[in-house]
């Protein structure tokens, strides 16, 4: 049997997942928006 | 003999190597993105100067239709690839900022309604799939793979089903080339058909959320008939998606029950493991919008960088869809994800028509 990620849920990787960037990465921009640094972003 | 044998390996690629490896493809979904982005404010301009009524081409389908074409016509480069796999990255990102536009008021209340026509999805989606499977004689597996596929979430679904069900690559090739060639023909028939029906937007964005199988997909076939459909396209698909880890845990105990994959020991862990913690990310930004955190003008420049970021995912869509793959992984199985996802879309269509008129969506 093939020793997959899902076999062992408890054992955790030290390396973040794309979702966990992908959050970090929006919470950071909403906060330099939110402190002023960003003022406008045009669409 | 000798005293050991030294294998060639691959040296170790720093981050800042990988980093830059990323810049040709994102700035190839910049540039395909913006290029869209122009395209629709031109031809609209030129249309109204030379006193043409031509129907309005959004820039989500110039996007894709940009990027298919590159794939298709000239294949991408290898430079390109890893930057372009990023477009999964900007979507996740482009859904946590879009919280912004949701008071936590309206993320309960269609958030409510969503979560039940998601649960009835989700049940009739797998047991249409299993059926179909059976029907076609298509291996158990393989059938399991397009069920989730198509009841969940696609891709990341069929991903992280293979691992808990210990499918074979061959098998989770076959599902994912079925189900991104027909999330590439939603694109172009769902909004036809929604115009056609006259929905309104959110019946509109509920159908798309319920039966588009990718998210990116959901999100741009949302995209394609309005700025709100595309909202509560996204609400109901991050539903969805918040679903998945009971969906495939339900599976891997079925297959570990039948010996053919490993136990689940601890189920809260496995739970949280494939949990999409954009969701998470997406309720945060929804709170500090409700409670005032940002001022109007923020919210607004919010909502224009999630608008950026699902520009780069557009891109994208229309870049990794590559026909020619497509065609090579065989006629059975993206027959058994056509009937069935013909069926799914009908059934959700009834469903989010009733419900329309039931919760006034």
């Amino acid at each position: 049997m093939r020793n997959d990620n899902s076999t062992s849920a408890a054992k955790t990787n030290p390396r973040l997942s794309l979702d966990t960037w992908a959050v970090l990465i929006a919470l950071a921009a909403a906060i330099l928006i939110r402190a002023g640094v960003i003022h406008r972003i045009p669409w | 003999m000798a005293d050991s044998i030294a294998l060639p390996q691959n040296p170790p690629i720093s981050i800042s190597t990988k980093f830059l490896r990323l810049i040709p493809g994102v700035a190839l979904l910049a540039v395909i993105g913006f290029a869209g982005k122009l395209l629709e404010k031109n031809i609209n301009l030129y249309a109204k100067s030379h006193h043409w009524t031509i129907p309005n081409i959004e820039y989500v389908l110039w996007a894709i239709l940009i990027g298919l074409a590159i794939s298709n016509i000239f294949g991408l480069a290898r430079i390109f690839k890893p930057g372009v796999a990023t477009y999964e990255f900007w979507l996740k990102a482009g859904i946590v900022l879009l919280g912004s536009r949701f008071l936590l008021g309206d993320v309960w209340k269609l958030g409510s309604v969503s979560l039940l026509l998601v649960f009835i999805e989700i049940a009739g989606s797998l047991a249409f799939m299993t059926f179909l499977g059976r029907l076609f004689r298509l291996r158990p597996k393989l059938t399991t793979l397009l069920a989730v596929g198509s009841a969940v979430c696609g891709v990341s679904a069929i991903i992280a089903t293979k691992g808990a069900i210990e499918a074979d690559d061959e098998d989770s090739s076959f599902a994912i080339a079925a189900i991104l060639a027909l999330g590439a023909l939603s694109l172009f028939t769902f909004p036809l058909i929604g115009h056609a029906l006259h929905l309104s937007d959110h019946a509109y964005g509920a159908w798309a959320g319920l039966a588009v199988d990718n998210t990116a997909e959901a999100t741009a076939a949302g995209a394609l008939f309005s700025d709100s459909a595309a909202k509560l396209a996204v609400l109901v698909k991050t539903t969805r998606n918040a679903l998945i880890g009971f969906v495939v845990l339900a599976y891997a105990i079925y297959w570990a029950s039948r010996g053919q994959a490993q136990a689940v020991t601890n189920k809260a862990a496995f739970l949280w493991q494939k949990f999409p913690k954009f969701v998470l990310g997406f309720l945060l930004v929804s709170v500090l919008a409700t409670v005032g955190f940002f001022t109007k003008d923020q919210n607004t420049n919010l909502a224009n960088l999630s608008r950026w970021a699902f520009l780069l995912t557009f891109a994208g869509v229309g870049l990794r869809t590559n026909f020619r793959e497509m065609r090579l992984q065989g006629l059975r199985p993206f027959a058994v994800g056509f009937i069935g996802e013909i069926a799914i879309a009908a059934f959700t269509l009834a469903l989010v028509i009733g419900a329309d008129r039931l919760f006034h969506l």
